[in-house]
């Protein structure tokens, strides 16, 4: 037998006080010798149960009730262990934990102690599974984070986790679990939190250390793209129990259960057609009604009876800006020293960026976590007051309006016709009001309509995104989070806005449910002529709703183009190093990981000549094609696009 | 670290000087000084008062010179180690305190040690075995301890003490000992005498202790960082020493700097009760006479103690948790 661990039948089930809930059934699969095995599923499938029961973290409520693990310790032929007999936190169990079986977390921010250096966290696991002193521990630690491709490995030990970046802190939590060299490494989602670039990096690290150190890698993911660049073999996990499972190959092309077909589907890929929909496992069909499709311009016109008809019948206006951002630029003062003498620095989160949102366009805005993204959005907000540049937008008037500078009561009306969907649906929908509240808040604020209104039109929005009017008096708790995100995206819409800025509205959610929230934005957009200015780091996504994509890196804009344009010819050093990190659920496009450099991507002092930014060099936006604008020096710039 | 604590230790002069400067002008606030009530005093039992030594008085004791001078004087003397004159018992402040500052510093601290040792363990039981038998014990006696009456448990545990031990009633010291130096039988003596106080004072600082060491280690119990060290392999025990109980110390070392003069100040009415010869009662006493320089030298070595107390939970605190130590000086 040259499998290293064996599943079989194995049944979790958490036991509270007046009953007993799976977790976990029938579940069998194996792991074969230098093998990777991926596990895949939504939340709430499981994954994550069966995981804590190979390692006997399972919470204390939670007992296995039926079936084995069977670890074979390479190290040891010939014995056989079975993890699920063992006592939890008994000495053989712990031997076996973090000594031949080690796990990597999700959350490189909170899964090292704050508290403890690096070194003190990396020699303790030495110590802990090998007879060595202390000075020995540490030249197999500095040996391990060398291998690891830590800068200073040596300066590493005596570092605190919270001195090092999220993609630093993750490799120092993959040294910790391999620096006893185990047999098989479990990885719960090693790099969802991380971003792409950074996420490529990790994942090529654990596939040249697991070359390396011979191991096998359990891998816990959602993320089809990840399986299809890491995985040797899958297992779909559905409700707690396997669905399907084979070779990744096989799997992919010719998946056999209804759930995994969907869940392929459900995938955002490249190269997708215009007209090409994502299908997820529950369809949304929006229902327009009367007060929605009647567009602010009618109202008006109703009112004062003049004479512009509807807006989405009139192609002149349809490509009228809506929001046009010119060299914004916002930047936030760190203080340094003491209050004698204090040192100001100046972080610029938004430089000299320039963005125009047409009337019923898709702008895309994608970049890495802290390149201004959001930052930007606020400004636009004005929930942050810019440095310099204008930001002017078409208010009611018909007429375009400079937003900065008009002070609080000025800015209301404006403040009607932009509205905001946030990332996160747990937090941005208050838990003590209903659905009926929070829908309606928005109109009773700026005062739109009258009771009657109010009500009909909370009803049409709720048809609008496709849930049930009768949860109207429920609370935010009972819905899950796509629902959520539903009623999030119904609220920003009760005040018909001219421009409805997303702010990574999908990444807290399943692909299925993405797949749906996508579809229904989507919908939307074409039956109400709805203006979006989606901000995500996915670029899957963006690829998939939006027709403008505008790619942002250090506060700057370094390239914007439609978006079939910008995939099949990037231009700038930065987006041709998101793309090719980027893992897709599709095995012909394959990660290139020899093309994946350690973090040169995000500096703009290191990119090559004509894009460089740094003291001497600020370029500007050069036009390449029609619509298709680089950052980069003129001079350059021309040899390159011939 | 060493700027952290020159910093540390400079921003505590202003702090002091503006608490001096309120010490002060609380004692002034109620209308009259010391002289007026005494005379009040004095009419009221019907003496007759001559308005000639009243002047004099007044001129002796400084109480015609205006209230800024008053406090730069006294001010200046604080700094000086000399704490005025207490009117009431026409003696310096120094010479009335006495041995009463030492026996307050000694039951106070007793008490705030009491505290730490009584509340550390049984906390950590009471998290790591939450909802169990001996959790709920703990937490039925914590709010007893927390409901009862301080001065009624004094008066119980005074019984007890007397009928079970043969302690002698009030004091901190037998009868024979007061007013004597200090011998070997003195001290064992006061020691026989300070348990009773302590328990009695340090009840509900422990109760409420107990249930915050609870509540922070049961929310660090449940973080990433700990099932990444079980996943070592560590054993729990070593788990939860190194890295959840290291977190959950934070609130419990910043608390040091409100339990020094919560515990003083809460002693007052025990003191009475059980007539310890503490600070408590004595400052009573002269905030109601008006004796300013004594209560205001009990308010200014309250102060002290709470300003000293934060520093000290402060220097800690930077020496135990590196996110204060290094990310101290940046701020957005």
């Amino acid at each position: 037998m040259t499998d290293i661990l064996r599943i079989k039948d194995l049944k979790v089930e958490f036991v509270l006080p007046h009953m007993r809930v799976k977790a976990v059934e029938n579940v069998s699969f194996r792991i074969g010798a230098q093998e990777t095995v991926a596990l895949v599923g939504e939340s709430g499938s499981g994954k994550s149960t069966i995981s804590q029961a190979i390692m006997g973290l399972l919470p204390k409520t939670a007992q296995i009730t039926k079936g084995s693990i069977i670890f074979a310790d390479p190290k040891k032929p010939g014995t056989r262990v079975d993890l699920a007999m063992l006592d939890r936190s008994g000495a053989e169990m712990r031997a076996i934990r973090g000594g031949r079986i080690s796990m990597i977390f999700q959350e490189p921010m909170s899964s090292l102690s704050p508290l403890h250096t690096i070194g003190d966290q990396i020699c303790e696991a030495v110590r802990l599974h090998r007879k060595v002193g202390r000075a020995e521990a540490k030249e197999l630690a500095v040996e391990m984070l060398t291998l690891i491709g830590f800068p200073h490995p040596k300066r590493a030990l005596k570092t605190y986790p919270f001195e090092l970046s999220g993609g630093l802190r993750q490799r120092a939590m993959i040294a910790m679990a391999m620096v006893c060299r185990p047999a098989l490494l479990v990885a719960d989602e090693p790099t969802t939190a991380l971003d792409v670039t950074i996420q490529a990096q990790i994942l090529r690290l654990i596939k040249d250390v697991q070359k390396e150190l011979q191991m096998s890698v359990l891998l816990i993911t959602h993320d089809l793209g990840v399986v299809a660049n890491m995985a040797d073999r899958m297992v779909v996990v559905y409700d707690g129990r396997v669905v399907e499972s084979g070779k990744t190959d096989d799997v992919f092309i010719n998946p056999g259960h209804a759930y995994t077909q969907s869940l392929l589907a459900a995938v955002p890929h490249f190269d997708m057609g215009p007209d090409e929909r994502l299908r997820p496992l529950r369809e949304i069909k929006p229902k327009t009604g009367s007060l929605l499709a009647e567009s602010s311009q009618q109202e008006s016109a109703r009112e004062t009876s003049d004479v512009p008809p509807s807006l989405a019948l009139h192609p002149a206006m349809a490509s009228e800006p809506v929001l046009s951002v010119r060299h914004l630029s916002k930047s936030f003062t760190t203080r340094k020293g003491n209050w004698i003498k204090s040192e100001q620095h100046l972080i610029p989160a938004v430089a000299d960026v320039s963005l125009t949102v047409n009337r019923g366009e898709c702008v895309g805005l994608v970049g890495e976590s802290g390149c201004g993204k959001t930052t930007l959005s606020k400004l636009i907000m004005r929930a942050m007051d810019p440095d310099e540049g204008s930001i002017l937008f078409r208010g009611e008037s018909g007429q375009m309006t400079e937003l900065t500078g008009l002070d609080e009561d000025q800015l209301n009306p404006y403040r009607k016709r932009i509205q905001f969907v946030f990332q996160d649906p747990f937090g941005s929908l208050n838990p003590r009001m209903t659905v009926q509240d929070i829908i309606t808040e928005p109109m009773l604020i700026h005062g739109v309509g009258d009771a009657e209104y109010r009500k009909n039109m909370v009803l049409e929005l709720m048809d609008l995104v496709g849930l049930d009017p009768r949860f109207l008096s429920r609370y935010p708790h009972s819905f899950s989070g796509g629902q959520r995100q539903r009623i999030g995206i119904a609220r920003a819409l009760s005040l018909k806005p001219d421009l409805l800025i997303f702010d990574e509205p999908t990444s807290a959610l399943d692909v299925s449910v993405q797949a749906q929230i996508l579809n229904l934005l989507k919908d939307l957009q074409r039956d109400l002529n709805l203006t979006y200015l989606f901000i995500s780091h996915n670029l899957a996504v963006v690829d998939y709703i939006a027709d403008r994509i505008a790619v942002m890196c250090a506060g700057r804009i370094v390239e914007s183009a439609p978006r079939e344009q910008l995939f099949r010819n990037p231009l700038h050093p930065y987006t041709q190093a998101l793309l090719n990190a980027v893992p897709f659920a599709d095995l012909e496009h394959l990660l290139d990981f020899d093309k994946i450099v350690d973090g040169k991507a995000s500096d703009p002092a290191r990119w090559p000549a004509p894009f460089t930014i740094n003291d001497t060099s600020a370029p500007k936006m050069m036009q390449f094609a029609e619509d298709h604008f680089v950052r980069a020096e003129r001079a350059d710039f021309t040899e390159i696009a011939i | 670290m060493l700027t952290f604590l020159a910093r540390r230790l400079f921003v505590m002069v202003p702090t002091l000087i503006l608490i001096s400067v309120l010490v002060f002008v609380i004692i002034q606030l109620p209308p009259g000084d010391f002289l007026s009530t005494y005379l009040n005093e004095l009419q009221a039992q019907g003496e007759a008062v001559d308005p000639a030594k009243i002047e004099f008085l007044k001129r002796q004791y400084g109480l015609d010179q205006p209230i800024y001078v008053q406090y730069a004087e006294w001010a200046w003397g604080l700094l000086h180690g000399d704490l005025g004159f207490s009117f009431e018992y026409n003696l310096p402040v120094s010479d009335v305190v006495g041995d009463r500052l030492w026996l307050s510093m000694v039951l106070n601290f007793s008490t705030v040690i009491f505290i730490y040792i009584v509340s550390f363990p049984i906390g950590i039981y009471s998290a790591t075995r939450q909802y169990s038998w001996g959790d709920y014990g703990f937490t039925l006696l914590g709010f007893l301890g927390l409901a009862m009456p301080n001065f009624l448990f004094a008066l119980i545990l005074l019984y007890y003490a007397n009928v079970v031990f043969g302690t002698s009633i009030g004091g901190l010291m037998d009868p024979e000992f007061i007013n004597q130096g200090w011998s070997f039988a003195k001290i064992m003596s006061v020691a026989e005498h300070l348990w009773a106080p302590v328990v009695v004072i340090g009840t509900s600082g422990t109760a409420s202790m107990i249930r915050r060491l609870r509540a922070n280690l049961l929310d660090e119990l449940g973080k990433q960082y700990v099932v990444t060290a079980h996943a070592k392999g560590l054993s729990p025990t070593k788990v939860l020493f190194k890295y959840p109980l290291r977190m959950a110390l934070n609130p419990f070392i910043a608390d040091i700097g409100n339990i020094l003069p919560q515990v003083v100040s809460g002693s007052v009415l025990v003191s009475v009760v059980m007539s310890l010869p503490t600070t408590g009662p004595m400052l009573l006493a002269a905030l109601q006479s008006q004796d300013m320089y004594l209560a205001g030298s009990f308010l200014m070595f309250l102060a002290l103690l709470t300003v000293v107390g934060m520093f000290i939970s402060d220097v800690l605190l930077a020496w135990l948790d590196p996110r204060i130590r290094l990310q101290g000086g940046v701020s957005k």
